[in-house]
């Protein structure tokens, strides 16, 4: 009976008890929120796979400046590398801003470059040189 | 003994002035500010960032009352009651007036749990010093059941965050055998330590906020300047406190103790501090009509909340709501060891804290209590302009992580896009981070207490303490 609780620690196993113990938990758990929601959605009477009434976005979601966002991120940290801290900075952050703003006109792409280089240089002083923080 | 200095005031009045900014901007919170600014930390020691973290974190929180009054929206979670008898004030043309109470009631919670701080932790900790590795392994077990318990929604879904943030924790070397686990062939030297703290922070409590702006396309709130130039029909004066004092008081209580429950927020804090105000107001039917009672309980919960978080983080290095959560980085980072022992053996960064906090609460008040009719314009700064800079700052913190690595960058987005499908999916993020900085610890104890038992798992039901923590669970 007592030979149930018990658990065989071998120095060189040691690292994965944690993992499997974690693991097997996750998994009883992902049972249950999937049969709770199994049981929800009978209740309420839908089918259980309700993906076309379940929105992930919200309503008129803004498309250009979501995706936009994120592969802007990508190309901002791959660009790093081959342009540098400073320039691929200045580029990325004005492209930010004008894809934030929304506004096409000169004046306010003109502003969103000098808000960009201000704002790249500022940072780059104050962490680079004041901070001696290694900078990418 | 206190660190302080001219450079102390200087940071600490940074802080407040950006955690203002910060919290009365709606969408970004308290949280957010202290995650982005954790890179500083490595610049200076621990005292000057703490200074600089704190004025963070009380300012983000304060600052949420502005918008709250003036437009009715919450600039922070913690502030959603504050509009409720704000905004009628501020529409009656009391604008200046609600500010000012509201200014002087988070005055009021902020001392207030700071005093329960100051008292409690040392108890606490004096307490918590007897534990040993069973002991440790339950509370954080403990803690974590609190948390889901607590968190908002579904409590299996907390739980399940909670343990998937261990398990993401435990990706990299175990200590104590120096193997490598659940990592693929081709990233065996990128996750040699596993996520790195700081970028998993950034990524779940800024890009993932980052990422549902530009979803709602970045649009700017509306303010109508007219609300503070108007006549103001009423003057603020201290003696509109007259009657009030037991109200603060139970509200600031009410907020310190949801502060020290892991876990549970600002918004619930002040939320059950308003319904309690009601329940014992002489006259209900008025609130939510520009009562000062309801005005007076929600700011003083909220800010009650400071110091509260605070006392499981440095008592029992559990943090208490996700910007302490946030905070106990800053003490990772630093090599220091939150915990029981963290009093007696780091005695002049606990007091400190103390004197910080208290210092953040004055410099607060008198930030935004007499230049009130310029809070307006904070929320006028365009969303547009200010999430590049943003970008910027976290790129740059994860980056310094470890001098200098791309691997960090890569994790801070991935995290990034994890915390906005949890959020959209209804997974606690709280939780995750929480079981993601205390997933480590639970794996040591847990080795370490079967070790002295040789691999007897009812080790886990025989000592007395340990009992009282599982009656608890």
């Amino acid at each position: 009976m007592s030979d149930i609780f018990k658990v065989k620690i071998v120095f060189s196993q040691s690292h994965l008890i944690m993992p499997k113990i974690i693991l097997g938990i996750l998994i009883i758990l992902g049972v249950v929120i999937f049969i709770q929601s199994l049981m929800k959605a009978k209740r309420e009477n839908r089918p259980v796979m309700d993906f076309k009434n379940k929105k992930f976005f919200e309503d008129n979601y803004d498309k250009v400046k979501f995706y936009g966002t994120i592969i802007l991120l990508l190309l901002y940290v791959f660009s790093m590398n081959l342009l540098g801290f400073i320039l691929s900075s200045i580029i990325f952050l004005s492209l930010f801003n004008v894809l934030f703003t929304g506004k096409k006109d000169i004046k306010s792409i003109m502003k969103s470059i000098v808000i960009s280089i201000i704002e790249t240089m500022v940072v780059w002083f104050v962490f680079g040189y004041i901070f001696e923080i290694t900078l990418p | 003994m206190i660190d302080f200095g001219f450079i102390h005031l200087a940071v600490a009045t940074l802080g407040v002035v950006i955690g203002i900014i910060f919290g009365a901007l709606p969408g970004m919170t308290a949280t957010m500010a202290v995650a982005i600014f954790l890179p500083l930390t490595y610049a200076y020691d621990l005292t000057t960032s703490l200074y600089l973290l704190l004025g963070l974190y009380v300012g983000g929180i304060s600052g949420g009352l502005v918008p709250a009054i003036l437009i009715n929206i919450p600039g922070t979670p913690s502030s959603v009651t504050t509009g409720f008898d704000g905004h009628p004030m501020a529409k009656r043309g009391e604008g200046v007036r609600a500010l000012r109470i509201g200014i002087t009631s988070s005055l009021f919670g902020g001392i207030f749990s700071l005093i329960v701080l100051a008292l409690f932790t040392p108890i606490l900790a004096g307490w918590a010093i007897k534990f040993g590795a069973v002991e440790k392994f339950l509370i954080i077990l403990f803690a974590m059941t609190v948390i889901a318990a607590l968190s908002k929604g579904n409590m299996t879904k907390g739980i399940f965050s909670g343990f998937l943030g261990v398990f993401i924790s435990l990706i990299g070397v175990f200590n104590d055998n120096q193997k490598l686990r659940m990592v693929p062939e081709i990233f065996s030297m990128d996750l040699r330590d596993g996520f790195q703290l700081l970028p998993v922070l950034i990524g779940l409590f800024a890009f993932s906020q980052l990422l549902e702006e530009s979803e709602l396309g970045m649009k700017q709130t509306i303010i109508n300047n007219n609300v503070l130039e108007d006549k103001q029909t009423k003057k603020f004066s201290f003696k509109d406190f007259k009657g009030q004092i037991i109200n603060m008081i139970r509200s600031s209580s009410i907020g310190t103790f949801m502060g020290i429950l892991p876990g549970v927020g600002g918004s619930a804090a002040s939320l059950l501090a308003y319904s309690q105000c009601k329940t014992w107001s002489k006259h209900p039917e008025k609130l939510g009509t520009g009562a000062i009672e309801g005005l007076v309980a929600s700011e003083s919960s909220n800010n009650g909340l400071t110091g509260g978080a605070l006392v499981p983080l440095l008592s029992l290095g559990i943090p208490g709501d996700s910007t302490t959560a946030v905070l106990i980085g800053a003490f990772i980072l630093q090599g220091i060891q939150v915990g029981p022992l963290f009093i007696s053996q780091n005695p002049v960064t606990w007091n400190t804290i103390l004197f910080a906090l208290l210092l953040c609460n004055l410099l607060m008040f008198f930030i935004m209590f007499y230049p009130v009719k310029y809070l307006a314009n904070i929320i006028k700064i365009p969303k547009a302009r200010l999430y590049p800079a943003i970008i910027l700052l976290c790129i740059v913190g994860a980056f310094s992580t470890r001098n200098g690595n791309m691997v960090d960058v890569v994790t801070l987005i991935i995290f990034g896009i994890i915390g906005y499908v949890f959020s959209k999916i209804g997974i606690p993020v709280t939780t995750f981070l929480i079981g993601f900085i205390l997933g480590r610890d639970l794996e040591k104890y847990f080795i370490d207490s079967l070790k002295g038992s040789g691999g007897d798992l009812s080790i886990f039901f025989t000592r007395p303490i340990g009992l009282v923590i599982w009656g608890l669970i």
